[in-house]
């Protein structure tokens, strides 16, 4: 059995090519965070080994960021993008399940809605939804910065597109053994489609983490700012201090990796693995 | 979506509009406030026109959309548009299909190298914009890694025949691991006896993919091909931090158009009218997807 | 399936969307009456000002302030630069009462007062005139009235890599205003010390496709400010000395005197790596060079056109008050502590490099400035001072400035990429008139 072996290999080697491929800009950016801001775009036409690995490694960058707005500002991005993709994931599955499992006239047109709400440009429709939200209130609170991530058509697409896929003979023999309505959602739906879950939460996780224009929009002080913003602040207006952007970005690139890594599992553990089919 | 009825099954079916309804209702109170009302906002205020001189606001029909039709600036972003949306898609999805059935083999690293792939989607868009800008630098990394390589240097980002391309490839890497994300999801829940069966007929690789596997991606791969058409139409924040719509107009997107608009002129009336255009030709576009996936069923 | 056509979702969705459409006609309201001006408000409380600089940057005024004010505090939000005019003008269009005080950049002063985004001060007038540099007062003038306070001005100087051009044995050029180089001899000096001193780059603009550093190209060929007619709302970029100030910049790159693809605040990192020879900055650029190890740089004036006029770029940021705040006159005494009182003025440049507006506060900073860099920034003062009395050009003023600066920087980044010059400013005039079109 030499061939599989071949072609194992063979995957290997392409798998590492591909993820070196997307992962080398950014080893870059973690490069320069950790260079002296002198020393950061002199490797750029002469490349070398000194491109991609820094000689004289200094953390000032990282130590520069303690000391600012920037660490209150990741807890806030963190408890938004958590509420959010809680939030967000119960509200889009339940509604992705009313539009997958239960066949009722007028669905056609609640996809549709649904369909809609994500063709239209958040960034356009931000500035009359700020006013509506300045109305409410929802100035320097959570729950403004919060309300836009839930209304995410594209994480109930999502979802209603893997729902889809659970056979009916699984719904109907379970009704027949009595389980409720809710009881297919929560037993047999969710527990299903963690992929399509985990890819829907990365979605709702994804529109917060990047907020940039939105809370400026509705004007949030500054015990309510979020990551990005904070990471914008740091450019002054005459002279970029790279060396703590792109200590700051690798900080905000870290906290997605993780939960990347944390939820890889779940790609490899559905339907076809839990022997339900 | 068959409209066979089976026996036993209508008798779940009692008022199943209501049932439907209450799963649906937090999302849909989600979406009409936060999305759709606030649409309507945007349309009705397309429909006006307010002085940027005296701040008069006054009804004017359909004159936002004249003008835009009669500005050259309008009609060029949309032919970019178009360009760059029938290169993009077919190019992404395929990027993200081919890497999506290499990631499911089992190899050493195979979630770590996963992982990578991934990961840009969640670098914040001003990151990417400053990494890729110095590497498109004519006296950036690019250039530095083609001259070893003994090609000459390239205009990148400063030649207008260039620049779109430059983004396309920026914009694939941001993306293509996230749409693989949802590909490898619905590989995982084709089952392994069908593979099976197809190799004990003495299907080729080939054959199995294009008979096993594609019949029963089709519904992520719907889902992909929607959301990705969609959120390229949607796409500005790169073109914004590398080439503000340049050179020579070669990058001005519909969206970044809007978004000049809109927040940097602020001309809010002019810019809803030509969200309205763009939803509508992107709806045009969902619609064909939809039906020409539906024929397929 | 032919026969079980269905009303498919994307046709209602079309349909659904007109209905909220129809539904929604009532949801926004139109009208947009002007703020009431005066002063009124209470006299203690929580002043909220907004502004693109970091923090630290104002905690000396905002203290100041507060220790001669008690029971009045301010409390300062920082908008990142890039959208700090796109988020302003949106949020004062909606009346968002949550800012008071806010930072003007002084070309747009115009746009903003004319579309009611700011509160007439002009009983401040006299004294605003009496206490700032030349020029400051008028930036904050429209339609005969005052609309905002200046806080900080600027000026560019010609920076140059001492050791470069000492390889490439050239003088360096002199300190004194009266001997101010062309840019004909910062360009002749600049290729030298490229080919003899293995300089990368000749002559670098700081704010290289900004119209801030490019209209006194313009000026000095004589090509005047690009806006013209009774409501400065004609454009006029394709005079000839727009075209010869355009054709040299062109050429700049064309001939790799200068780099191609380097952004506007991605250029001083350049000069700091002692690839370049010569580098047009400001004021901020001399605390930068002046921190870089092993730079050995020196500063003269900003250079002009053989035969043509002596000029220099001037402005920075005034500040003005929100209509809509509730919260007007303890907002008009921090703007009079701020501009008017020279000890406010000059703790507004205490944590930054920028030169104050304020006369007597100017006369303090001087010396401050010529210390900074040591030897290296000595003079620095002295040019200063003779070209805010003598070279100095704002901006125009202007309600369209902001579709002007929009379509310029366009074209700017067009001809440095080797667009025909003429042409592109010719489309250029069109495009302006178009948007201008939009502006009635």
């Amino acid at each position: 059995m030499a061939r599989p072996r071949v072609r194992r290999s063979a995957a290997a080697v392409l798998g590492a090519l591909a993820g070196l491929a997307f992962a080398v800009p950014l080893l870059w950016a973690v490069t320069s965070s950790l260079r002296e801001n002198e020393a950061m775009f002199r490797y750029i036409s002469e490349p070398s080994w000194r491109t991609l690995l820094p000689s004289d490694v200094t953390l000032a960058n990282y130590a520069a960021l303690v000391t600012g707005d920037f660490g209150r500002a990741i807890l806030n991005s963190i408890v938004v993008a958590l509420a959010t993709v809680v939030l967000g994931l119960v509200i889009s599955a339940a509604a992705a399940f009313g539009l997958a499992a239960v066949r009722f006239r007028g669905q056609g047109v609640l996809f549709g809605l649904v369909v809609l709400s994500f063709l239209i440009p958040f960034d356009a429709i931000a500035i009359p939804l700020a006013t509506l939200f300045r109305d409410w209130s929802l100035q320097n609170t959570y729950a403004g910065l919060i309300l836009p991530g839930l209304g995410h058509g594209l994480a109930i697409f999502l979802l209603r597109q893997f729902f889809l896929a659970i056979p009916a003979e699984l719904v109907e023999a379970a009704r027949i053994d009595g389980l409720g309505w809710f009881g297919v959602f929560a037993r047999i739906y969710l527990p299903l489609s963690r992929p399509a879950l985990v890819g829907a939460g990365m979605t709702l996780f994804i529109f917060q983490w990047q907020a940039y224009v939105w809370p400026l929009l509705i004007g949030t002080d500054t015990a309510h700012q979020l990551g990005p913003i904070a990471l914008a602040n740091m450019r002054g207006q005459f002279t970029i201090d790279y060396g703590q952007l792109f200590a700051g970005s690798v900080v905000l690139t870290v906290i997605p990796l993780i939960v990347i890594m944390r939820y890889q599992r779940h790609f490899t553990q559905s339907i076809s693995t839990t022997g339900l089919k | 979506m068959s409209g066979r009825e089976r026996p036993g099954r209508a008798r779940l079916r009692h008022r199943p509009a209501a049932v439907a309804l209450a799963f649906l209702a937090p999302a849909l109170a989600a979406l009409l406030v936060l999305r759709l009302i606030p649409a309507a906002m945007a349309v009705v205020s397309s429909l006006r026109h307010t002085s940027l001189v005296t701040g008069e606001t006054s009804f004017v029909g359909l004159e936002n959309y004249l003008t835009l039709f009669g500005d050259p600036a309008f009609l060029q972003s949309v032919r970019v548009t178009l360009v760059f949306s029938l290169i993009v898609n077919p190019l992404q999805i395929a990027a993200a299909l081919a890497l999506a059935v290499l990631f499911t083999r089992r190899f050493a690293g195979v979630r770590f190298w996963r992982s990578l792939v991934i990961l840009p989607i969640a670098v914040p868009p001003a990151v990417s914009a400053a990494i890729w800008s110095v590497a498109y630098r004519p006296d950036g990394l690019l250039n530095s890694v083609l001259a070893v390589l003994g090609i000459p240097e390239q205009p990148f980002l400063t030649s207008p025949a260039q620049a779109l391309w430059c983004l396309i490839v920026l914009l694939s890497w941001i993306g293509v691991g996230y749409w693989m994300m949802f590909l490898i999801a619905g590989l995982q829940d084709i089952p392994a006896s069908l593979y099976e069966a197809a190799a004990i007929d003495g299907a080729s690789a080939w054959r199995r993919f294009v008979h096993v596997t594609l019949p029963l991606l089709r519904r992520p791969l719907a889902f992909v091909l929607v959301a990705d058409t969609v959120s390229n139409f949607l796409v500005f924040a790169p073109v914004q931090m590398l080439t503000n719509g340049g050179p020579e107009g070669s990058t001005n997107v519909t969206m970044y158009d809007i978004f000049t608009r809109a927040y940097t002129v602020g001309d809010l009336n002019l810019a809803q009218a030509e969200v309205m255009l763009l939803v509508l030709v992107v709806l045009a576009v969902v619609a064909v997807q939809f039906r020409l996936l539906r024929a397929g069923d | 399936m032919r026969k079980h056509r269905r009303r498919t979702a994307l046709t209602a969705a079309a349909l659904l969307a007109g209905v909220v459409t129809a539904l929604s006609a009532c949801g926004s309201s139109g009208g947009s009456a002007p703020g009431t001006p005066g002063a009124s408000g209470p006299a203690t409380g929580t002043l909220r000002f907004v502004g693109p600089e970091e923090p630290k940057t104002f905690e000396p005024v905002i203290a100041g302030f507060e220790a001669e004010n008690p029971g009045i505090q301010v409390e300062y939000t920082q908008v990142p630069f890039d959208q700090l005019n796109n988020v302003l003008q949106q949020r004062l269009a909606a009346k968002d009462s949550s800012i008071d005080v806010y930072t003007v950049d002084q070309p747009r002063l115009s746009a903003l007062a004319a579309r009611g985004f700011l509160v007439d001060l002009s009983d401040l007038r006299e004294k605003v005139r009496q206490a700032v540099v030349p020029g400051q007062y008028e930036v904050n003038v429209f339609r005969d009235k005052m609309w905002a306070v200046p806080i900080w001005t600027s000026d560019q100087f010609l920076f140059y890599n001492a050791a470069l051009l000492k390889k490439a044995g050239v003088t360096p050029p002199s300190r004194d205003p009266a001997q101010r180089w062309t840019w004909e001899q910062v360009a002749e000096a600049g290729k030298k010390a490229q080919e003899k001193a293995g300089a990368q780059w000749a002559v670098i603009p700081e704010q290289i496709e900004q119209f801030y550093q490019l209209q006194s190209l313009a000026e000095s060929a004589g090509g005047g400010p690009g806006i013209t007619g009774p409501d400065m709302l004609t454009p006029a970029i394709t005079t000839d000395g727009w075209i010869k100030a355009m054709t040299w910049y062109h050429d700049l790159f064309a001939n790799k005197l200068a780099p191609r693809g380097v952004g506007s605040f991605q250029t001083s990192p350049l000069f700091s790596e002692g690839k370049v020879a010569f580098f047009v900055g400001g004021p901020w650029d001399v605390g930068v060079f002046g921190a870089v190890k092993d730079l050995d740089w020196g500063i003269a004036p900003h250079p002009y056109f053989a035969g043509g006029k002596q000029v220099t770029p001037t402005g920075s940021w005034s500040w003005g008050i929100n209509p809509a705040s509730t919260q007007q006159a303890m907002a008009r005494k921090f703007l009079e502590y701020a501009s008017l009182d020279p000890e406010g003025n000059l703790l507004t440049t205490k944590n930054t490099t920028i030169i104050p507006s304020n006369k007597a506060a100017f006369d303090t900073y001087l010396p401050t400035l010529d210390a900074l860099a040591g030897d290296k920034s000595k003079g620095v003062g002295e040019i200063l001072t003779y070209d805010a009395g003598n070279t100095a050009v704002a901006r125009p003023t202007s309600v369209g400035y902001i579709q002007f600066e929009e379509i310029m920087t366009k074209a700017f980044a067009d001809i440095r990429n080797g667009a025909d010059p003429r042409a592109r400013l010719e489309k250029a005039t069109g495009e302006i008139k178009t948007a201008w079109a939009q502006l009635r």
